[in-house]
């Protein structure tokens, strides 16, 4: 019973708030669709087998870990500040929800968000005839979601700690990158283990900082 | 059924709010004028457990919003004054996506918002609209943010036993509210 309870008000949450932003959503993947067209295919022509790896690997991974990376990043902070979220986030506050369901409900919604741009990217690389192998565009999603996580901490802060944690957010994503490209194998996994990690992290944190946020208004002509 | 304990809100040592010491009783009414649109918002926001005091001592039915804030916001319906624009295809839409919020029956949560939206006559639909949707949980203690003085009468009849507490920037709109 308990558990239907928060299910449904996480849905309502990841529903209303997917609604409001639909037209983001939708240039995100048209962003994202236009970049995996025209991102460059080619690998240069080389006899030597570690320097082929690494052209074939770093062409799979660069265009979906660092485009997708910062506009997940973009999503993140879109969602909080414009005013239809604003009047969504009072009504979630004054709701007798758990910071951490809300953390996990606006959490889900630019995840969901990434994840469709990102499948937009991989769909436009297959159109073009040079798709990133399923287990690359699994690291680099991993990563994408990673960098979403970490950036949505950014706006629950102001000045400096902002920009901190968009960087950290870039960050965390060029480390998978250099794992997936540099390591092989073991890379990749390592690549997924980070990534699960500075997840969880992330959500958390924004759990715990999303509980202590205080909604006050921002300074305006009314105010 | 909200009493307030040096309560004040600081935010990087600027003193936002406060300090405040007040006591409403259960069915009772309070409106108080404060200098600026921002401290009356934050005052009624702690008095609906949406901000937390920094110092001093809120409680909601003997609740402390710090530590047990979804037991505070059930006994509260908080009806906001920044409204710019109603976010929602529907007002039926609205009164589901606050019945799921509130754990309650959408069907009935919609009936229920429907009565209530019949008795609240000529309220544009940007306050009339929340003031439903907050009465939908039937709280203990219904928080206005600013309200308008010429919708006094309405909200008082549409609340019912509802303790109220209203926050205004002035003197006039809040005797309308006293």
């Amino acid at each position: 019973m308990s558990e239907r309870k928060h299910t449904s008000a996480v849905a309502a949450i990841v529903i209303a708030r997917l609604r409001i932003q639909r037209r983001l959503l939708l240039w995100c993947c048209a962003a994202d669709t236009l970049v995996g067209c025209i991102q460059p295919h080619g690998i240069v022509t080389t006899s030597d087998p570690l320097a082929a790896r690494l052209a074939a690997h770093s062409v799979w991974l660069a265009g979906p870990v660092f485009f997708c990376s910062l506009l997940g990043i973009a999503v993140a902070l879109a969602q909080r500040g414009d005013e239809g979220l604003r009047q969504l986030e009072m009504c979630e506050q004054s709701a007798p929800l758990f910071g951490r369901e809300r953390a996990r409900a606006s959490a889900l919604v630019p995840c969901i968000m990434a994840t469709v741009a990102a499948f937009a990217y991989w769909l436009a690389q297959y159109i073009s005839g040079f798709a990133a192998p399923p287990v690359f565009f699994s690291v680099a999603l991993a990563a994408v979601l990673a960098a979403t996580l970490v950036a949505l901490s950014a706006t629950l802060r102001q000045k400096s700690a902002r920009w901190f944690y968009v960087l950290l957010a870039f960050g965390s994503a060029t480390i998978v990158y250099f794992f997936a490209v540099y390591f092989g194998a073991p890379g990749l996994a390592i690549g997924f283990l980070f990534c699960g990690g500075v997840s969880l992290i992330a959500l958390r944190q924004y759990g715990e900082a999303l509980a202590r946020y205080d909604p006050i208004p921002r300074v305006t002509h009314e105010y | 059924m909200l009493r307030m304990q040096k309560a004040e809100f600081v935010r990087n040592t600027e003193r936002l709010a406060g300090p405040l010491d007040l006591e409403l009783a259960e069915g009772a009414r309070l409106a108080l004028t404060f200098p600026t649109a921002r401290e009356a918002s934050i005052v009624a926001m702690m008095a609906a457990a949406v901000v937390k005091a920094t110092t001093g001592n809120v409680f909601i039915e003997e609740f402390d919003p710090r530590i047990q804030p979804t037991q505070c916001k059930r006994s509260v319906g908080y009806v906001p004054h920044e409204i710019p624009s109603f976010v929602f295809s529907s007002f039926e839409r609205y009164i589901e996506y606050r019945a799921a919020l509130w754990s309650l029956d959408p069907e009935r949560a919609v009936a229920h918002a429907k009565l209530l939206l019949e008795q609240l006559p000529g309220i544009h639909e940007s306050f009339a609209y929340p003031l439903a949707g907050a009465l939908i949980a039937s709280p203990r203690m219904l928080v206005l943010e600013r309200p308008q003085s010429v919708y006094a009468k309405q909200i008082f009849d549409v609340a019912g036993n509802c303790a109220t507490f209203s926050t205004h920037i002035s003197a006039r709109e809040a005797a309308a509210f006293a």
